[in-house]
């Protein structure tokens, strides 16, 4: 039994898991699942995003083991509006909004290393840790080598080697996100061992967008035909990166270039190089061969509604097939699609 | 086309000025000097920026480059004739209609080239995401270079001392984009003016918390968002000067902008962009006055002319569309009790999710000081679906259940 | 070798029966609670229309918003797919096709043998639906087969400003009671359920021949008003309602050969 007093939760992707794992804490992620009431959009607005309005649906029910703390990443309007709306149906929560810059300019990266800073004084506050150097490096650490596992077994669920791959993928992205990470690392090296099991058929589909953590959306991909071959999202792949290990630069500044330099949200955005995200995807479908694209985001996503037109056209114009699905994260708005994603993959056989 | 809508209406003001000396008011002067920054902007005799609202437009104006941004010129185009044809264009496009009227008119009317090329396009994470990501796509569609001001969520020292940096980092960048250098005598004055400027401001704002107010629902609708775009200049000044001359003169005259003015509203977040009869109807019917704008409120000192740079961080950090929730809302409520409101109307902007998204919390703190809110359904850009009789039918009931409660001061 | 193809739509289902290449038969029937039930009455009586036995047909595919649900298919394919199929067969030419049906909205695309090459879907919103025209012929006091011909009595449209059935609904009592007559009403809704669709169309790219199937295609009014804005006359089959069935039972021939 873990010891839930032990817990911060955290919402974003953008969150650096190593500092809550240096003070002592496990992070725990509230992903947007459950059953609990709709009631968030009275408190916010009904307009918002359903990922952000389930994760405050959940903390006003009480739907959450305890914790001691939440660390919410400012990364769009929505995600700060979150972190007001906690404030008042949670007043005795230990809360922090640590702000997040939209691009990885050195100014940018100097900026979010102070505010990393501060997280950590917060942290050790919240814990009675000090939060010293060694620790955040050995958390570090820990978290590169649960991103080099996560990576390895995600190299088998794209090659297609893994019996369930992608459903049990995204089960173990769960575990990660929320479970103390020794032993979610046990399991993802037993599953790295298994034997080569060729998955059947299935059209090759890349997949990216934000928020998709229930494992049984993947096996609706399945069933309609779809093979995911590699996938980008928050609840996905994106939650993995790792981070330098150089000591002689400053650990702060080597996290916050971390984080910003990852697989990027479409919050992200690199000025140098306007309309990247379009570029990345055909990239990256290309990459792994996809014979098409699905893009799946939350309703009232402004980072990636903003950008799909210019994502539409470099596909089209590279040839290659997308499909856009909307949710609202509950498997009721996923399998509405069905009929689009049988209809896509029919289209491309 | 636009650049004809504007030489138009700079010449039909300036006729009917002519015509009838009398007819002049402070208005018709913002009005005048809007169309003529319209010019600028569609002439291509200037260098533009395009900027977010949050970025410090008098540090543009010192430098002679034409700053706009693009709230601004969106609720222009709305009402062109070409308004609706602009959101379809951005619909078919892929701008989804779930996203904020101001952006959509704003790409949609980008992809028919009715928006002036700039030199550069100045983007901040605040106001909002989806105002970012509208500069991005701009970027892309122009093919000109982005700068990101990265402008902190807080109020801290350090913050401030980051942004200070930036700014000049944006002048630099502004400088190198369009040749235009940032004058050290021109940067004093320009900070002068804006402080000049502020002065005024902040005089015209205590008239208007007298009761009755001599501001009626229109006089200051979109000032406090709009008159930015003239700090630094002197132009700035005269506008803010005939408002409040004309204030001034109303109080002697004892003049109310509402004739027996009995209701005093506050309306949130921003305007409706396109003609409407709400604001009318509620002077007419029930003699209720829009006396603040939650935007027209200044929430900065003074700049200092000869270190401008933490001054103006600092001005844009403190912005109540930056920032925490909390920030705001401790705003609204200090304007509530300043200027003594009976009741405040949001419009909730459809697809805004930065102030739309606050509206329960708006509620409850304004609950918690006795003063009722308002919360409409409504797109203040796009007309395509307004049903005003549903509008009105709810700002009268709103109306009818303020008459019948106390006053809360 | 014959085969069917059934289409479990939201308000009504077919089947369609073919001998090699020819249609047999066909039928069309209002749907009812229970999907299976539906099928199994359609196919009874094309059958019967054939005066063939169940056990004459080889391969059976089902397709429609019910497919899964139909017991005695050998396969079930989207209805997607099956509309572009059919439509190739009645029109060869076709290149772009608009189905309305009872409870969604398809713009499909496809290329000279009747393969999909893009699509859209609008199934969150009634206009452009077989159920928007129900429920305006209702407001209306005017039968459904009415309400095309109606409308075409119309001198100018009412300014219907929503294409949402629940707003429409209210505007359409609303003018209804200033005294609008039921025609230019009816006009309106046709104007708002055209630009609804021109919207979707847009998003695939429309290409000429231009092929309209589905329930509402039986609509005088809507054909006329979605002709204007697409600017080709459209196609439309004798019994546009069959389209998917028949790609359905294409679709079977195909499989069925394949073995």
């Amino acid at each position: 039994m873990k010891d839930k007093s032990k817990l911060i939760g955290f919402t974003c992707a953008y969150t650096p898991l190593a500092l809550i794992d240096a003070a002592g804490f496990a992070p725990y992620r509230i992903l947007p699942m459950g059953d609990s009431p709709d009631q968030a959009g009275h408190i916010l607005h009904e307009n918002l995003c359903p990922h952000v309005k389930r994760v405050l649906d959940r903390g006003m029910q009480d739907d959450i083991p305890e914790l001691s703390g939440i660390v919410f990443m400012n990364s769009c309007d929505t995600m700060r509006r979150l972190n007001d709306a906690w404030q008042k149906v949670r007043p005795n929560d230990n809360t922090l909004l640590v702000d997040l810059p939209v691009s990885n300019d050195p100014g940018s990266v100097s900026f979010f290393a102070e505010e990393l800073a501060l997280l950590t004084d917060t942290l050790s506050q919240w814990s009675g840790n000090n939060i010293t150097p060694e620790r955040i490096e050995n958390s570090i650490g820990r978290y590169n080598e649960l991103a080099m596992h996560l990576n390895e077994l995600k190299k088998r669920v794209d090659n297609g080697t893994l019996k369930d791959g992608s459903l049990r993928l995204q089960t173990i992205y769960n575990k990660a996100a929320t479970e103390p990470i020794k032993d979610v690392m046990e399991m993802i090296k037993q599953m790295i061992d298994e034997t080569n099991e060729l998955s059947d058929g299935g059209l090759p589909v890349y997949l990216f967008g934000n928020v998709l953590p229930d494992p049984e959306a993947f096996v609706l991909f399945e069933s309609c035909g779809a093979r995911i071959v590699s996938e980008d999202l928050c609840t996905g792949s994106r939650m993995t990166h790792s981070i330098e290990t150089d000591k002689s630069s400053d650990v702060f500044k080597r996290l916050a270039n971390g984080l910003l330099s990852r697989t990027a949200c479409a919050r992200t955005v690199d000025p140098i190089n306007p309309g990247k995200m379009a570029l990345d995807v055909v990239e990256r479908a290309n990459a792994c061969n996809a014979r098409g694209v699905i893009g799946h985001t939350v309703k009232f996503c402004d980072p990636y509604l903003a950008r799909m037109p210019s994502v539409r056209d470099a596909l089209k114009k590279e040839g290659i097939s997308f499909l856009l699905l909307e949710g609202d994260c509950t498997m009721r708005s996923i399998g509405q699609h069905k009929t689009r994603i049988e209809a896509f993959i029919e289209m491309l056989r | 086309m636009i650049l004809q809508h504007f030489e138009d209406q700079e010449s039909g003001i300036m006729n009917a000025i002519k015509k009838n000396p009398e007819s002049a008011s402070p208005r018709k002067k913002l009005a005048l000097e809007t169309a003529r920054l319209g010019k600028r902007l569609y002439s291509n005799a200037d260098d533009l920026v395009w900027a977010g609202p949050l970025v410090p437009f008098d540090l543009l104006n010192a430098m002679e480059v034409t700053p706009c941004f693009a709230e601004f010129i969106a609720s222009i185009l709305v009402s062109t004739d070409a308004g609706p044809l602009f959101f379809e264009n951005a619909e078919q496009a892929g701008y989804a209609s779930d996203t904020c009227g101001y952006h959509r008119m704003l790409m949609g009317s980008a992809l028919k080239g009715m928006i002036p090329t700039p030199k550069l396009l100045i983007s901040a994470m605040s106001p909002c995401t989806g105002g970012l990501a509208a500069m991005e796509n701009l970027a892309r569609v122009f093919k000109k270079d982005l700068f990101i001001l990265h402008i902190p969520q807080k109020e801290s020292d350090h913050g401030v001392r980051i942004l200070a940096n930036h700014i000049r980092n944006m002048a630099e960048s502004v400088s190198s984009h369009t040749g235009k250098v940032l004058d050290k005598d021109r940067l004093r004055k320009a900070m002068e003016n804006t402080n000049k400027t502020r002065d005024i401001l902040s005089n015209i704002y205590k008239l208007a918390q007298q009761v009755p107010s001599p501001v009626n629902g229109r006089d200051l609708s979109n000032f406090g968002i709009v008159l930015p775009l003239f700090f630094g200049t002197e132009v700035g000044i005269e506008i803010a000067q005939s408002f409040y001359d004309e204030l001034k003169s109303r109080i002697k005259a004892n003049r109310s902008g509402v004739p027996g003015e009995r209701i005093r509203l506050m309306w949130l977040q921003n305007r409706i962009q396109f003609k409407n009869n709400l604001v009318k109807m509620l002077e007419k019917e029930f003699n209720a006055s829009i006396v603040i704008d939650e935007l027209n409120v200044i929430t900065w000192d003074p700049i200092d002319p000869e270190d401008p740079y933490i001054g103006l961080a600092r001005r844009s950090i403190s912005s109540p569309l930056n920032g925490t929730v909390e920030r705001r809302v401790k705003q609204i409520v200090k304007l509530a009790e300043a200027y003594k409101i009976d009741g405040a109307i949001n419009p909730c902007h459809w697809g805004c999710r930065q102030g739309t998204g606050a509206r329960g919390l708006i509620d409850s703190s304004m609950k918690e000081i006795g003063v009722p809110v308002l919360n409409l359904e409504v797109d203040c850009v796009d007309p395509r679906n307004f049903a005003e009789g549903q509008l009105i039918t709810r700002i009268e009931a709103f109306m009818e259940m303020i008459e019948s409660r106390p006053s809360p001061w | 070798m014959i085969v069917a193809g059934v289409d479990i739509g939201s308000l009504s289902g077919e089947t369609v029966i073919l001998s090699d290449d020819k249609i047999l038969s066909y039928s069309i029937v209002r749907t009812g609670a229970d999907s299976a039930l539906t099928a199994k009455k359609a196919t009874d009586e094309a059958l019967k229309n054939a005066d063939i036995s169940f056990e004459d047909i080889d391969y059976t595919i089902a397709t429609g918003y019910g497919r899964v649900i139909v017991p005695f298919a050998n396969e079930n394919i989207t209805e997607i797919s099956c509309h572009a199929k059919g439509a190739n067969y009645l029109f060869p030419t076709v290149r772009t096709i608009l189905d309305m049906g009872g409870q969604d909205c398809k713009a499909i695309r496809c290329n000279e043998k009747g393969k999909v090459t893009n699509f859209a879907m609008n199934d969150k919103c009634a206009a452009g639906t077989g159920r928007f025209c129900e429920v305006m012929a209702d407001v209306l006091g005017i039968a459904l087969e009415d309400i095309g011909k109606t409308s075409l009595e119309a001198k100018k449209d009412a300014m219907i400003s929503s294409a949402c059935a629940v707003f429409a609904k209210s505007e359409a009592v609303s003018l209804l009671r200033s005294g609008v007559p039921k025609s230019e009403i009816l006009s309106g809704v046709h104007e708002a359920i055209a630009s609804r669709v021109f919207a979707l169309l847009q998003r695939v790219g429309i290409e000429g021949d231009f092929v309209i199937s589905g329930g509402i295609a039986k609509n005088i009014g809507v054909i006329k008003k979605v002709a204007e804005k697409v600017g080709l006359k459209p196609l439309i089959s004798e019994e546009p309602q069959i389209v998917g069935a028949l790609g359905a039972a294409l679709f079977a021939k195909e499989r069925y050969k394949k073995g």
